[in-house]
């Protein structure tokens, strides 16, 4: 095998053979160490998160993939492309100006307009000159109900959009809520304070820009009339047909209220996890 | 996989399967897998024996020194040959539309690979001598290529596994994991180039093994340089006949699963590229074996008809191998009205798959069957049990290994697009 091992003499076919199969052995290592070097640098930077984000955000359905412009009626049909990241989106402002033609109906939950949605259904309440106020919203509130554990990040913990913000667990079931922007821990909540956490944004708040991913509006209402469909479906009894809906209110408590129900998938689906 | 019944309800296994995909209950799925975990348990004990007390628990010699095992590992070798060509035909030609089927591709290859690698740490003997090779390797031998080719495409078939493995649903939970994936993902291209180098090598140089025996006018061939016309012959066979392979095994799954799991467009271009391939090696394989039998032969003092009259290898067997299942199956894949059909295309494939199957049969048992000596007799030669059983080993490994990943691992996952209408279009 080398100058030296009985058997080797140097001659071309010796040469050559070791040569080309060294280079095929240097070539494959150096791909398994490229790798590898990339990770730890993506871990490094934040780009691994994002890269998680993204490449969860590739594997959800595609009616969870929906466009926001769909959900607010200016377009028909149009499947993100973009993980949700409308700020970087080089169609937003061709959609945005379109009129919306969802209806508003009443679905029984609270949205207040001062507040804006991430699709991982929580809340991000802006506040001038101050830092901005993140929540669960109701949907996901009344699902989980009282939540038996909840591991919250420490004042000063840097978060990246889209990161895990804080766990839940709930009748052995993990859930995992992300972040719906970048910033800074400043304060930490919990059910009973209405809000979780207050983070100081790291982008200029003052930017239109910052918060444009962000549900507003009437795409609150399409995404939400979509969701408590999904749920109605999920929920429904085992080997029955869909149907009609009746016109009730999501109640509060459903991991209790439900307990047999397929849960890992509801929650995987609600907070758009893989 | 026991079942073309799926179930919505809650599976035991459910965190492990991939989101809104539907699988069969656990216990279904461990009853398909029981007869095979037994089947490769059996394997397991007749290969141990042969590790233990040696190659006189087979019924090879020093004359029948190839048997049931090294015409496994050709066989299996070539109808793994999807994986490469896949890769190649995706990443270096950059034909996407096959895409949907590269996963399983590496997993069949991984499987063909690494199960003729196990069969072949048998077949030496002295399995912790297997290094020698390496570290003193005979340049001048076929095999020597074909050892290290054959490792090294193992290593390379791991690395394309690795990112499949690692979209778990469990395992991608861990960021570290999801990120080595996305990173060795984006080199997979290279992995493909240096696979598809080492796949032209290792199946050429298999055949080519065959090629270089002058003691076996049967198998010996004259070629181009230092290669035998076998050389080539069993490139293009191999690329002809893993496409074909492919298929079959997709429609096996998408018929025990009861779910339409590839682009039903996508057979047909994998049979119109194994059709086409299988023609070209069709043409070249009877112009070589018409040169062979008047010219190569002849020269070494044998006439054509004596290998072809000791039972059972009579021309028959010659002719099943280059018309019936090598101009048939090339026809009915490529002509359009055949391959527009799905029972003609698959029973094509089939076709394809067990010529060369023949072939490598024929390369590896007739050649050593056939006398080459006047005082030499016509040899019979019946596998042991534990050869048998150690066959049977790899099956069901094969088996096992692609039963877990297509439950737990996405296999088939479709391509996701854009689709955009605008409100009034």
């Amino acid at each position: 095998m080398f100058p030296g091992i009985d058997g080797f003499h140097w001659t071309a076919t010796h040469v050559v053979f070791l040569s080309l199969f060294f280079a095929i052995v240097v070539t494959i290592l150096t791909t398994v160490v490229s790798a590898v070097w990339r990770t730890t640098r993506d871990f490094r930077t934040s780009r691994a998160i994002e890269l998680c984000w993204k490449s969860d955000f590739a594997e959800l359905p595609e009616s969870d993939r929906r466009c926001r412009h769909e959900l607010a009626g200016r377009v028909i049909s149009r499947t993100c492309d973009n993980a949700f990241d409308c700020r970087h989106c080089a169609r937003y402002s061709q959609f945005a100006v379109l009129p919306a033609t969802g209806l508003a109906t009443d679905l029984g939950l609270n949205y207040p307009d001062d507040r804006l949605y991430h699709r991982g259904h929580t809340w991000v309440k802006p506040v001038e000159d101050g830092p901005f106020t993140i929540g669960l919203d109701e949907l996901a509130d009344h699902l989980i109900g009282n939540p038996d554990s909840i591991k919250m990040p420490v004042v000063g913990t840097e978060l990246e959009i889209n990161q895990t913000a804080w766990r839940m667990s709930k009748n052995g079931n993990e859930i995992q809520v992300r972040a719906p922007i970048e910033g800074t821990v400043v304060s930490v909540g919990g059910p009973k304070e209405g809000w979780f956490l207050k983070i100081r944004p790291r982008l200029d708040p003052r930017d239109p820009t910052t918060l444009r991913h962000l549900l507003r509006g009437p795409e609150v209402h399409g995404w939400l009339s979509r969701e408590l469909e999904r749920l109605q479906l999920q929920l429904r009894a085992p080997n029955t047909p869909a149907a009609l809906a009746d016109g009730g209110v999501l109640m509060p408590g459903l991991m209790d209220a439900v307990p047999g129900a397929d849960w890992n998938t509801v929650l995987a689906d609600t907070f758009l996890e893989a | 996989m026991a079942s073309a019944v799926v179930t919505n309800s809650r599976l035991a296994d459910q965190k492990w399967i991939a989101r809104g995909e539907e699988r069969t209950s656990l216990s279904r799925f461990l009853l398909w897998l029981s007869p095979w975990a037994v089947v490769l348990a059996v394997g397991i004990y007749a290969a141990g024996l042969c590790l233990y007390y040696g190659l006189n628990q087979t019924n090879m010699d020093n004359r029948f020194a190839f048997g049931l095992w090294i015409f496994l590992d050709l066989g299996i070798i070539a109808l793994g040959a999807g994986a490469f060509f896949t890769g190649f035909l995706v990443y270096i030609l950059k034909r996407a539309e096959l895409r949907p089927i590269l996963n399983t591709a590496v997993v069949v290859g991984f499987i063909c690979y690494s199960g003729a690698v196990a069969i072949l740490m048998i077949d030496v003997g002295q399995p912790l001598r297997a290094w020698f090779t390496f570290w003193h390797p005979n340049t001048h031998s076929m095999l020597t290529e074909v050892t290290f080719c054959i490792s090294c495409y193992l290593l390379v078939l791991s690395l394309e596994y690795i990112p499949i493995l690692l979209r778990n649903r469990q395992l991608r939970k861990l960021p570290s994991f999801l990120v080595f994936e996305h990173q060795l993902h984006k080199l997979v291209p290279v992995l493909a180039g240096v696979g598809t180098l080492l796949s032209f090598f290792h199946q050429g140089s298999l055949g080519g093994l065959y090629g270089v025996l002058r003691g076996r006018p049967f198998a010996f061939r004259e070629g181009f340089f230092i290669w035998p016309s076998t050389f080539f012959l069993f490139i293009l066979s191999a690329i002809a006949s893993g496409p074909s392979f492919l298929m079959l095994v997709t429609a096996t799954v998408e018929k025990v699963t009861g779910k339409c799991l590839v682009p039903p467009d996508l057979f047909r271009r994998l049979g119109f590229i194994s059709g086409i391939l299988l023609a070209i090696y069709v043409a070249a394989k009877s112009i070589d074996t018409l040169i062979w039998l008047n010219i190569t032969s002849p020269s070494v003092g044998f006439a054509p008809w004596q290998y072809y009259m000791h039972k059972p290898f009579g021309t028959p067997i010659l002719f099943a191998e280059i018309v019936l299942l090598g101009l048939l199956p090339a026809f009915l894949l490529t002509y359009r009205k055949t391959a527009a059909r799905r029972g003609w295309l698959l029973s094509a494939a089939a076709l394809a798959c067990a010529g060369i199957l023949l072939n490598r049969f024929v390369l590896t048992v007739q050649t050593l069957a056939v006398p080459t000596l006047p005082f030499d007799e016509f040899l019979q030669y019946t596998p042991s049990w534990q050869e048998v059983a150690s066959f049977g080993g790899v099956i069901a490994y094969g088996v096992i290994v692609y039963s877990l990943s297509y439950r737990y691992l996405p296999l088939f996952a479709a391509p996701k697009g854009e689709n955009t209408h605008v409100s009034g279009d």
